[in-house]
């Protein structure tokens, strides 16, 4: 909207145009920056943003906790060590000296982050060094089965929503099996099959304790979970009036996937990430109950926990730290998805204006 | 050769059965103490453990109830401490004589006996009884039994299976008579354990699975059911007839149930709730138990090992220097403490368990040169894993996924990366990982294994375990899992064999010759003798611990 | 409606079928799990391994295996188990599911009550401190493994706090409803209370923007207008609308955990349903046992996807013609 200033001069006889005044145009956000805008201004949501980067700053600095502040090597085992505690040596799996003098207990949290900050494991290995270390390798299967998920599940529910008919019928059928299939038995399955010396699939290769294969596992477990919702939504979208008008002026299929269904699938997509990246954290954890996926001596949050239960009764540490790291992360993240989802929701801005 | 003698070993042994405290266990009473009579046991167990049929399963865990249940010509004394291993009569009136240079033995069975459907046991059930280890394909049939005439056919076809020539009965004299093919003096164990149990002579002639079969005992079996529980009650048709062999039982019912994870089993255990858990007690209860709970606490040695196959037909465990580098490595103690602590385990060097017939005390591969294992030698392993070429191989440990099998699997891991090879760990589910590492086409370099005796003969130990017809390629069922197979080895466990039928003290030497000898050839790298713990309620008494069955489930009272 | 229902009856059908061939082939891909050592027994004779193959059909090639498989389960009825030789696949599963339909039930209940009050609130809260409290709340719920909060209720209500101030809680394991309905009751109190705390807070979450959604409608707004209570608004329109897709979610897990989804927590406390049935079966590598409970869970996916996909509808004409 332009405006104009036409003033008639009152004091000659020759109108005079007024200078333009520099135009300014109002244009309204894209929707991605008005969600952004929307998202800042959400206070939980920016808050559980930092918690996670936090959370991530410090598990990145894994290496450098290890080598240079513990000064410990937590992949090693250390079931003879020894450690200073308070001046006194004392041994790292400490054998009981009391009543029948039955079983060994690893030393308890010393909170001193020079060694032994959270105690030591059932090997003797420094828990706090291997949370960090645990930490980095959960979130990056967290992370990346949840991009394959969102992004199979994408193809897969644009797909099926979009054609319809045989093409929606073979891809639900698909989902249906896969939802129904007991994830615990494939992956004990996988876990015994890839023993050996891994799978090898043309230049692919996946080895026993390769990280591909609980990302492979999660990811593709949990794509009908997020394929649903989006084909509906392209149900909905292929009745709307701009599909019909695109369908109209002769546009080709890929074209209008990738012009009109795609861009307004996407928010949900996005909407996604950090809580598929959360759930598949947790599952994560479930199935290292059944050795798939991070062998030792490599941990991940999931390892640890299952580790822990078994110190559960003596050194409730072991086990809790890394529940509780999980729930915290968990609860960033899903806190997050729940700022991203309203932050693009369009009705939203009914609620508290721009 | 009398068959009475207590086979104990030339050393004196160094571990009997000891109770909580530091105190020995009370000695069995003579006779029953009928104040005690009464009451419901209560035992839980992770899991029911398969068929219930005595002569196919393979379990401790059914074989310590079977005790109470079923009986065979011959029984182990129900005893505590050493005398556990000796053998006494049991369905039959005494000991075999034994004739015809040692391949015949003629029992007479004891009047009276009845199952506990009202029969009575009669010779006719006895050569049924044989005949039967063979049609239900007992997993033993080859290996204990192979020695009666007429069982090499009836391993080929069981179907048409005639034992009339190596199991003849007369039913008029009551007499069984045993006829073999070659002289065997462990015959006596092994019709003394469950497999030769006498069974009614119409009893399925298939694995009975879950139902069950007439017993002889003082129980018999009221209901099983593999997820909820296994129950027991009196046995109306028992009388005792011989304290030593078959005791008249106290608790009137026993029921062992199944489900509960380990760790509540043990909480169970202390709260009163339960009387027994069968399964060992998780690591971070032990020091619990030992300290609040230690008048619960009962420890005894079993004649058992942990050990490491290792594979020799496959690199780089085919290489001598390879083993001998593992058995200077690995450090005993520290696996010890993974086991639960020096008071739980015992680390060996040698093949026999401390305490077994054959046993001497000698240690090739300790850094202090003694005769039993101090300490490892690190840079000598590392230097014969230099000498032997392999360093920087993949070495792949193949270990149960159970929480001590794993960790000393970990353990091994990093000790292994430290030795130069490229070491990694895959814990399999316990359910497959015996039988996974047996089979040759799965290439298992190393794992973890425990052996446990079926009795106390040196023979159980080295025979089964390194003799080359213990080792079948492709067979999910090779117990030679090294795969070791020398013929000059074989020869002279061949010939300790025959020795024993008539000089067992002389066999012995020979067996520690034998042992000596595997070890040099590092066949497999012993790791320790485990202990058992059986954690029981407050208000069980009379804790007996056999050595061959373990905790005697007859005679622990609760009134 | 009709072909619509019937098309979907035979897509289960497909399902169910390819998920019993999956299932097969897996089990049997794998090396190490060929049952006929485990059944014969430890260190067995070559000669007992054979005949325990021919007996059990294990020498026959895979796919006469899968047809006499699904012959036993399904025309016969006498599938029996590889590791438990006689007992018989189906009945075990049917003892099963009083079990796991107690535990699931009472924790549906507690988790619908507590979800549909904490989103309610939420929504009608929203804006003040309460709400992110609640959806803080229902979100720490879902982010918990399920097992590790059942192993710390274990820690703490039988062992360290069992003489205290929980000597009320019986000891783990399940009391049949019609033998002693309290004491059933109290066996599956901490079992449902740990179910339920990780379905609260996903169903409080729905709810809560669903009523928001609900709130902000026209209609709620000529409500409003009218003068018609805000908590009557709340209750009568708002809810009723938001509940559909609730109830739908509902059908989706409930079927599901019917089935024997809930294992892990099972397997912690002790309860001897169909998870721990799968669970154990899993452990044992038992294929008959997982054949029947891996059908057994799957039909009620499938089925509870089928029933909300019918009352969707019946609802909506216009998800017939897809």
């Amino acid at each position: 909207m332009t405006a104009t200033a036409d003033r008639k001069s009152s004091e000659g006889s020759q109108p005079v145009p007024a200078p333009v005044p520099p135009v300014t145009v109002v244009t309204s956000y894209g929707p991605w920056r008005t969600a952004l805008g929307q998202l800042r201004r959400n206070r939980a949501a920016m808050a559980s943003l930092v918690v996670f980067g936090v959370i991530l700053l410090v598990c990145l600095l894994a290496p450098f906790y290890a080598s240079t502040i513990a000064h410990t090597d937590p992949f090693a085992s250390n079931v003879a060590g020894t450690t200073v505690i308070a001046g006194q040596t004392v041994p790292v799996l400490a054998p009981s000296t009391t009543g029948l003098g039955l079983g060994v207990t690893p030393i308890g949290p010393t909170w001193d982050p020079t060694h032994y900050f959270l105690g030591a494991d059932g090997q003797g290995r420094d828990v706090m060094a291997r949370l960090l270390y645990g930490g980095r390798n959960s979130l990056l299967i967290g992370f990346f089965a949840a991009l394959l998920c969102c992004v199979l599940a994408g193809i897969t529910g644009v797909l099926a929503g979009y054609f319809g008919g045989i093409v929606d019928g073979v891809l639900s059928r698909l989902l249906d099996v896969v939802w129904a299939f007991p994830v615990y038995l494939l992956a004990i399955s996988l876990s015994v099959v890839l023993l050996t010396s891994g799978v090898r699939i043309g230049p692919i290769f996946i080895g026993a304790g390769s990280l591909w294969l609980p990302v492979l596992i999660i990811g593709i477990v949990y794509i009908p979970y997020v394929a649903r919702p989006i084909r509906g939504q392209v149900l909905a979208l292929k009745e709307k009036e701009f599909v019909a008008a695109a369908i109209g002026v002769g546009s080709s299929d890929l074209r209008i996937m990738r012009r009109d269904v795609v861009p307004n699938v996407a928010p949900t997509v996005v909407v996604f990430l950090p809580l598929m990246t959360a759930l598949s954290m947790l599952t994560e954890s479930a199935l290292s109950f059944l050795s798939v996926g991070v062998q030792p001596p490599q941990a991940s949050w999931g390892t640890i926990i299952n580790d822990g239960l078994n110190l559960l009764y003596t050194r409730p540490a072991v086990t809790l730290a890394p529940g509780i790291a999980i729930a915290l992360t968990a609860v960033a993240l899903n806190l997050f998805g729940d700022g991203i989802r309203e932050a693009l929701d369009p009705r939203a801005r009914l609620r508290g204006g721009p | 050769m009398t068959l009475s003698a207590c086979t104990s070993s030339p050393t004196s042994p160094t571990a009997t059965g000891t109770g909580a405290s530091g105190q020995a266990d009370a000695a069995a009473p003579a006779t029953f103490q009928a104040q005690h009579k009464g009451g419901d046991l209560k035992l839980l167990a992770k899991s029911a453990g398969g068929t219930l049929d005595p002569q196919v399963n393979y379990t401790l865990q059914y074989w310590q109830l079977y005790q109470t249940l079923y009986d065979g010509l011959l029984a182990f004394k129900k005893v505590n401490g050493q005398q556990s291993f000796t053998v006494v009569p049991d369905l039959a009136q005494a000991l075999p004589e034994v004739s015809n240079g040692g391949k015949t033995y003629t029992f007479t069975l004891r009047k009276g006996i009845k199952f506990s459907n009202g029969q009575d046991v009669t010779v006719t059930d006895v050569a049924a009884s044989f005949k039967r280890i063979f049609t239900v394909s007992s997993p033993t049939a080859g290996s204990f039994y192979n020695g009666i005439v007429g069982a090499a056919a009836c391993l080929k076809a069981p179907i048409t299976c005639d034992l009339s020539k190596g199991v003849v009965v007369d039913k008029g004299s009551g007499t069984v008579v045993i006829n073999l093919v070659a002289p065997d003096p462990e015959l006596k164990y092994k019709l003394s354990v469950p497999h030769a149990s006498i069974l009614p002579a119409g009893s399925p002639p298939k694995d009975a699975g879950n139902k069950p079969i007439p017993t002889t005992g003082p129980y018999m079996i009221a209901s099983y059911d593999p997820n909820t529980a296994l129950t027991l009650v009196r046995n109306p048709s028992f009388t005792q007839w011989s304290h030593d062999a078959q005791p008249q039982a106290y608790s009137d019912t026993v029921t062992e149930s199944f489900g509960l994870t380990v760790e509540a089993a043990v909480t169970a255990v202390e709260n009163g709730q339960a009387d027994w858990v069968f399964d060992p007690p998780p690591a971070d209860r032990l020091d619990e138990i030992g300290t609040r709970y230690a008048s619960q606490a009962h420890v005894n040695t079993l004649t058992a090992m942990w050990y490491l196959p290792m594979n020799h037909n496959l690199a780089p465990f085919d290489n001598l220097k390879a083993r001998q580098a593992v058995n200077w490595a690995v450090d005993r103690n520290a696996v010890v403490k993974l086991y639960g602590g020096a008071k739980l385990a015992q680390p060996v060097c040698t093949f026999l368990p401390p305490g077994f017939p054959g046993h001497v005390d000698d240690c090739q591969y300790t850094a202090d040169s003694g005769k039993t294992w101090a300490a490892p030698d690190l840079a000598k392993a590392k230097q014969l894993v230099q000498e032997s070429g392999t360093a920087g191989m993949a070495v792949g440990i193949v270990t149960q996924d159970d929480e001590v099998n794993k960790s000393i699997g970990e353990y091994l891991q990093s000790l292994f990366t430290q030795l130069g090879w490229k070491a990694t760990l895959k814990p399999i589910s316990a359910n497959i990982q015996f039988t996974y590492i047996q089979n040759t086409k799965n290439q298992v370099q190393i794992s973890l294994s425990q052996w446990y005796q079926d009795y106390p003969a040196a023979s159980d130990f080295l025979n089964v375990l390194t003799s080359c017809a213990s080792f079948t390629p492709g067979s999910d069922s090779s117990i030679n899992i090294s795969g070791y197979c020398d013929k000059a080895h074989d020869a002279k466990m061949q010939e300790t064999l025959v020795t024993a039928r008539n000089d067992e003290p002389a066999a012995n030497v020979q067996w520690a010759a034998v042992d000596k000898q595997t070890m040099s050839d590092a066949v497999v790298a012993p790791l320790f003798t485990p202990k058992l713990i059986d954690f029981v309620s407050k208000r069980v008494g009379n804790y007996q611990f056999s050595k061959q069955f373990y905790m005697q489930v007859s005679q622990i009272w609760t009134k | 409606m009709a072909r619509f229902a019937l098309t979907r009856f035979g897509a289960a059908i497909f399902v169910l079928l390819s998920i019993s061939v999956l299932v097969f082939l897996i089990f049997f891909a794998n090396p190490g799990v060929d049952p006929a050592a485990r059944i014969a027994g430890r260190n067995a004779d070559q000669a007992t391994l054979a005949q325990v193959q021919a007996e059990f059909g294990l020498d026959q090639p895979l796919p006469i295996r899968y047809a006499l498989m699904m012959k036993h389960l399904f025309v016969d009825r006498d599938l029996t188990s590889f590791v438990n030789r006689g007992v018989l696949v189906i009945p075990q599963i049917v003892q099963a599911v009083p079990v796991t339909l107690s535990l699931v039930l009472g924790a549906a209940v507690i988790w619908m009550v507590a979800g549909v009050a904490m989103g309610t609130l939420a929504a009608a809260w929203r804006g003040r401190a309460a709400d992110p409290v609640i959806v803080l709340v229902g979100v720490v719920g879902v982010s918990i493994p399920v097992y590790w909060l059942g192993e710390v209720v274990n820690l703490v209500t039988q062992s360290r706090l069992h003489d205290s101030v929980f000597s009320w809680v019986p000891p783990l394991g399940y009391v049949p409803l019609t033998q002693d309905p309290a004491s059933w009751a109290l066996h599956l109190l901490f079992p449902w209370l740990t179910l339920a705390v990780l379905y609260a807070g996903i169903y409080a979450r729905v709810l809560r923007s669903e009523m928001m959604t609900a709130l902000d409608e026209d209609y709620v707004r000529t409500a409003r207008a009218k003068g018609v209570s805000e908590r009557r608004i709340l209750i009568t329109h708002a809810l009723r609308c938001s509940l559909i897709p609730i109830v739908s979610l509902f059908g989706l897990d409930f079927g599901a955990l019917v089935g024997g989804s809930a294992l892990l927590t099972e397997v912690v406390f002790g309860l001897p349903g169909v998870g721990r049935l799968t669970y154990t079966a899993l452990q044992n590598l038992d294929l008959p046992v997982i054949l029947g409970t891996v059908l057994y869970a799957a039909f009620f996916v499938v089925l509870s996807n089928a029933v909300v996909d019918l009352v969707y509808a019946a609802l909506d004409p216009r998800v017939r013609h897809v």
